[in-house]
């Protein structure tokens, strides 16, 4: 038996939740919050998101999402295109793969695993970036971004729980 | 049935993550095609990031307001609490600004007696549009804004960007409806400057940090601590003589400036719509040409 339509449409809408939550994540980082210093190292709300959905809800993050979703940031940030989606591909791709190892143990695991995945990507964006511009960029605001990421990461994990709870129990 | 059915799972599971792990890794490289694409600064690219810009801002734009809302909120709270020091403080430095003003309209009118008796030409008049910032670089790569006005309002690449302080930056990309201005500090930011007092052209290099580097003095310049940095209006792009910032140290050849701009509260900025008779045309600067000769 087939499913009804509005039951498919309700299915649709709410599996694609993971990417629309993390869209505005996108857009709320590029929100300029006024505060000294802070838009050189806002958190990369959004390779948490991607790395957090790519864990518990791997089929509603997938490859080409993560891609466009790196896309939308890069245009958004004013950063070369291409530099976003190669390192939350990267993320998605760690993340996907290591899901047996997070899935299911306790929160300090996952948090554990987002310093390694975030370390390293964040360093590598760096030395990716370097080479794009040809010069030694300075890595203190890597690494302050890098430090207000995981450290809000535990509140972002918490709602991203919430919504993985009630709205998306039965997908 | 059931087991051709059977058999079919077992060719399609793997036939899926076969898919799967195909897209992941062409996908990646098309990333790494697109940053090489990108450094090739081709026009596709460009055209792609305006359209999308476009399409985004006006959701930037309402997305910025509560945030606007409850920093001035905050701030007024904050305001109250040194009311009376700031009335103190803010009526001396009208006295002294009101001594201020008499000097300077009577240096005004002796200038423009000289400018007369000299014949010299004025420079063309500055026409300021003001646009609100929708948005910032969030990210620890580059210093960028994104301002929600575009090609329709008569911004234009290039065209100098002013807070209430001084020099921002330049107009880097602009769509329809929005801009992206290139901030002072970016690594890519290059603005032809002058030193006040001394008369000394060089270029002011943006390098990612809050100070950018002043480069390419001449030789014998003698710069110190305190002195003023002003555009220099070479390169007929910028107006001369818009105030940027001070020299804040100066160590074995390298000069680093303090910029005015106080990068955290830039809300609205004006993007200075200049251009000199005879250097721009029609096409790349509409509607200015006219408006500019009215001085002349």
């Amino acid at each position: 038996m087939t499913p009804s339509i509005s039951y498919q449409v309700d299915q649709i809408l709410r599996g694609s939740i993971p990417f629309w939550l993390t869209f505005f994540l996108a857009l709320l980082s590029v929100v300029p919050m006024r505060i000294e210093g802070f838009a050189i190292v806002t958190p990369s709300l959004v390779t948490i998101s991607v790395f957090y959905w790519s864990l518990h809800r791997p089929n509603l993050m997938s490859a080409p999402i993560v891609f466009l979703l790196g896309l939308i940031s890069d245009i958004l940030t004013g950063v070369p295109m291409g530099l976003s989606p190669l390192i939350l591909l990267l993320v998605h791709g760690i993340s996907a793969s290591q899901r047996l190892v997070f899935v299911g143990r306790a929160f300090i695991v996952t948090w554990w695993g987002f310093l390694l995945v975030g370390a390293g990507v964040a360093f590598l964006s760096w030395i990716i970036a370097c080479l794009y511009s040809l010069s030694i960029l300075p890595i203190l605001p890597v690494l302050m971004q890098f430090v207000l990421s995981m450290l809000v990461f535990p509140l972002c994990a918490w709602c991203f729980g919430f919504v993985q709870n009630s709205l998306l129990r039965h997908i | 049935m059931a087991l051709s059915q059977g058999t079919a799972w077992k060719f399609a599971l793997p036939l899926k993550v076969v898919f799967q792990r195909f897209a992941f890794l062409s996908l990646i490289c098309v990333s790494v095609a697109l940053l090489v694409l990108g450094k090739a600064d081709l026009v596709i690219l460009e055209r792609v990031r305006t359209i999308s810009t476009d399409a985004l801002t006006p959701i930037l734009g309402t997305l910025s307001q509560p945030v606007n809302a409850l920093n001035k909120g905050i701030e007024r709270v904050k305001e109250l609490a040194t009311l009376v020091e700031e009335n103190e403080k803010l009526r001396r430095e009208n006295e002294r600004l009101i001594r201020w003003q008499a000097v300077s309209r009577k240096l005004d009118q002796e200038n423009e007696y000289y400018q007369r008796l000299l014949n010299a030409l004025t420079d063309p008049l500055v026409l300021p549009i003001t646009a609100r910032v929708v948005g910032d670089s969030g990210g620890p790569f580059v210093r960028t804004l994104l301002l929600g006005a575009g090609t329709r309002d008569g911004i234009r690449v290039g065209q100098a960007v002013v807070g209430p302080l001084g020099l921002v930056g330049r107009i880097a990309e602009v769509g329809r409806k929005s801009s992206r201005v290139l901030l002072l500090t970016d690594l890519n930011s290059r603005i032809p400057v002058i030193l006040q007092k001394s008369r000394h052209k060089g270029i002011l290099v943006g390098d990612n940090s809050a100070t950018p580097k002043l480069e390419y003095l001449p030789i014998n310049a003698q710069v110190s601590p305190g002195d003023r940095v002003v555009t220099s209006g070479d390169g007929a792009m910028l107006p001369a003589g818009r105030p940027i910032g001070i020299v804040s140290s100066v160590s074995d050849g390298q000069v680093q400036i303090q910029t005015f701009a106080d990068w955290a509260k830039l809300e609205f900025v004006s993007v200075l719509r200049y251009d000199l008779p005879g250097l721009t045309d029609r096409a790349t600067n509409p509607g200015d040409l006219g408006e500019s000769q009215l001085s002349n």
